[in-house]
């Protein structure tokens, strides 16, 4: 870990926040190019799973998204992106992302060429992250949050100054 | 000043003996029995050393006077004796400190000084410079107190520079003493031993005489504590230390004077407040403890809604208060800075600052500023009209006016601004946690271990305890600054200062330190790239039997470097399936609990299981509670 990296990675995560508000704006309304969905896609698969997963790990995949794509600075379960909606459109989006690095260091999606990562690869990338189903209770039915939320509630007892 | 002679046999000489000996046997082919030592191994206990005598383990509990001949030494009363007296009498608690020769007569001084022998300061035994240096930063932002570190000539103070360096940064006290001997190891001495570190300094001495070191060690202290508050650095000499200090006394210390705003300031900004009809209060890092009551006070005082700098680092406004939010309105019409960021000052009222101006004043460190203004480093100045003098110590003084000017009408107008205003706090803390939920619900069951739930399970264990979160949350998702809620001036201890790897475990032990003698408990949230710089302190923790417990964030790797070369293996078009290669720790795994244990600590994991994390906590915490540090590795997700 360099030094430097601090200040770097706060840098990153201003420009991730500044690019998902733009994301969401250009998405409000419905599903539409880039929307998001709750609905997990059910799209046609032919990539193979199996090696999907392993392509997943060496790719590092899982630092931004996650080893189940539920985590980290973006996760996409269950808010799956437009993107991820069939394999097409996700080796697609592989291809079309920024290809040139930027002075400073980025946390972005880089863009994955052909030549570093084939097609078949990419479709059983595609078929791996397909599998992702979502963890995650309704946080109603988590009880630390419950404590959590009780603890703030006895906080402060609301109109009573010391 | 004139050097004494060294004895006929001095060290080097010693030295050069033993080796040459050891080389004669070696060439001789032969080995140096250790009858003792061999027969122990062998089992035959009657020739093994014998058990220590009462009068040895007596001296090992520091129970015994020193022996009856001591008062025939040579040196009944060495300056190094003085040294220690001047540190107790500033209050220095703890002493850190690798051993090492240039400050022997001091390490002998603060481990057998008095009668019964010391134990204020007490000796803290490090394993490495950086890690003594960051304990005492540490300790520093936890109380707002200077610790000692000790550090062996040009050496030790290079070994440390890093961790001094990052105190500078963080703005946090810390006193410093370096050990000279010009005539033992050459390598080892300098004629400017301070100079190394000079640029990130705020003051050092390198004093001629034993009276002249008394004093440093005084001044230095004080350049410490007063605002911009930094670490310092005293250079003494080894005989000084040893010298025979005879009818010496040590000289009266008086403590700083720090400035604060004039009584016709106090007055206009009493007014201000009291005045306005809707005022806030923002509030950064103050300096000490002393600093966040006279803020509470303050704001209870004039029912102001107040900011708070709480999740980012210590000494600021509880966030449990119920002033502590937004307020009933957010339309403020005078809002009160006290060394707090640009941002949360509004250019209608003054804001107090003298730790954030000290970075713009880039102390000699070349073109590299070491921070500039609120967001150190990235840029904003103070915006409105910043009084440079120290918040801290202004505030005695605006109290004081607050209460002379509040009429019974103004407290009847305050009490009620101050009941809408918990009312409205209270919501809006609701909401928040509502939102953060929502947020931090993602992966709870997923393994590896969702770095929220880490946070979500550890704070019913630790709502009711007094603790502090000494390491960096910023790698670890920042939960606790959704989920916690920090209510002490030590809550939560912040960032690394400049980013440094290599400060969380040491930085949890020196505030560990502090914790034990306060009835507090540490909790360090240890990212793994991190604890390898110098995992050694887990001894320390150990030895010392601190209430840390350390849960690791073991994503195994540099994550940030990791995401930042995939991405230039992407953009390159050189494929990513190489990215690891320097950016992860795998091949092996590291294994964090045999670590720990090879330390003598206990510990548990690697947990994977989600469920086994909250009831492995639980143990944690009662292990920290009874005074045993305790180490649960945890297999997390990346971030």
């Amino acid at each position: 870990m360099t030094r430097m990296t601090y200040l770097l990675y706060t840098c990153a995560m201003v420009a991730l926040i500044v690019q998902g508000a733009v994301f969401a704006q250009a998405t409000a309304g419905g599903a539409t190019n880039g929307a998001r969905t709750n609905t997990p896609p059910t799209s046609p698969v032919t990539g193979d799973a199996v090696k999907g997963k392993k392509l997943y790990f060496d790719y590092a995949c899982y630092s931004c998204h996650g080893y189940n794509g539920e985590t980290g600075a973006r996760s996409f379960v269950p808010n799956w992106p437009a993107n991820l909606a069939t394999e097409s459109r996700f080796v697609a989006f592989l291809r079309g992302r920024a290809n040139a690095a930027p002075v400073q260091p980025s946390t972005s999606m880089p863009n994955y060429a052909a030549q570093s990562l084939s097609d078949v690869s990419a479709k059983d990338i595609y078929a791996y992250i397909r599998t992702f189903k979502s963890n995650a209770p309704p946080a109603d039915q988590i009880a630390v949050f419950k404590q959590i939320l009780g603890s703030a509630q006895n906080d402060r007892s609301a109109a009573t100054p010391k | 000043m004139t050097r004494p002679k060294k004895n006929a046999v001095n060290r080097r000489g010693f030295l050069k003996g033993a080796a040459t000996a050891a080389a004669g046997a070696a060439a001789l082919g032969t080995s140096v029995p250790i009858p003792d030592l061999e027969a122990a191994q062998n089992g035959a206990s009657d020739t093994s050393a014998p058990p220590p005598s009462a009068e040895q383990v007596s001296r090992d509990a520091g129970d015994v006077r020193p022996a009856a001949g001591a008062r025939d030494r040579a040196v009944v009363r060495p300056g190094s004796d003085l040294m220690v007296q001047v540190l107790r009498d500033l209050g220095i608690e703890y002493v850190a400190a690798n051993p090492g020769s240039s400050f022997e007569g001091l390490h002998e001084s603060v481990i057998n000084y008095g009668n019964p022998p010391n134990k204020r300061p007490e000796f803290i035994t490090a394993l490495h410079e950086e890690s003594a240096v960051t304990m005492a930063h540490g300790y520093g932002k936890a109380t707002g107190k200077p610790m000692c570190a000790l550090l062996h000539g040009t050496i030790g103070v290079q070994h440390g520079a890093m961790s001094i360096y990052q105190a500078y940064y963080d703005r946090t006290p810390v006193l410093l003493i370096a050990g000279r001997d010009l005539g033992f190891i050459a390598a080892h001495s300098a004629n400017d031993m301070a100079g190394m570190v000079r640029s990130f300094t705020k003051w050092d001495a390198q004093p001629k005489t034993l009276e002249e070191s008394l004093t440093a060690i005084q001044r230095a202290h004080n350049e410490a504590i007063t605002p911009p508050c930094g670490p310092t650095m005293v250079v003494i000499d080894i005989e000084l230390q040893k010298e025979e200090a005879r009818d010496m006394k040590v000289p009266a210390h008086k403590r700083p004077t720090i400035a604060g705003v004039d009584a016709s300031q106090a007055r206009e900004i009493a007014r201000g407040l009291l005045d306005a009809q809707n005022p806030r209060i923002a509030v950064g890092r103050l300096r000490t403890p002393e600093g966040v009551n006279l803020a509470v006070q303050l704001a209870e005082l004039v029912g102001a809604s107040t900011d708070s700098a709480a999740t980012q680092g210590p000494m600021s406004f509880p966030q449990g208060h119920r002033l502590y939010g937004p307020g009933a309105n957010t339309s403020y019409d005078y809002t009160l800075g006290l060394e707090a960021p640009a941002a949360t000052v509004a250019l209608i009222a003054p804001s107090l600052s003298t730790l954030l101006d000290r970075d713009v004043t880039n102390i000699g460190f070349g073109g590299i500023a070491p921070g500039v203004g609120g967001n150190r480093g990235r840029g904003n100045a103070p915006a409105g009209r910043t009084i440079p003098v120290d918040a801290e110590a202004s505030l005695t003084a605006i109290v004081e006016e607050v209460r002379r000017q509040l009429s019974p009408d103004k407290q009847r107008v305050v009490a009620e601004r101050s009941a809408k205003h918990a009312e409205a706090n209270q919501r809006a803390r609701i909401d928040a946690l509502t939102r953060a939920f929502e947020q931090k619900r993602a992966g709870w069951d997923a393994s590896p271990i969702a770095t929220a739930r880490i946070y979500a399970e550890l704070w019913p264990l630790l709502q009711n305890e007094d603790w502090i979160l000494s390491s960096p949350s910023n790698f670890s998702g920042a939960h606790n600054t959704q989920l916690w809620t920090h209510d002490k001036p030590y809550s939560y201890l912040g960032g690394q200062g400049a980013g440094g790897m290599g400060y969380g475990a040491p930085a949890s032990v020196g505030a560990a330190l502090a914790a034990k003698s306060r009835g507090q408990i540490v909790i360090n949230v240890q990212t793994d790239g991190d604890l390898n710089y110098a995992p050694g302190v887990l001894w320390t923790a150990q030895h010392h039997r601190l209430p840390m417990l350390t849960v690791m964030h073991n994503n195994r790797a540099w994550h940030q470097e990791l995401m930042f070369v995939e991405y230039m293996c992407g953009v390159r078009g050189r494929g990513g399936e190489r990215g690891h290669i320097g950016t992860t720790l795998r091949d092996p795994f590291i294994d964090y609990r045999m670590m720990a244990a090879t330390y003598g600590m206990a510990g548990e994991g690697p947990i994977t299981d989600p469920l086994k994390l909250g009831p492995a906590l639980k143990r944690g915490i009662a292990s920290v509670k009874r005074g045993q540090p305790y180490m649960i590795d945890v297999i997390t997700q990346p971030r």
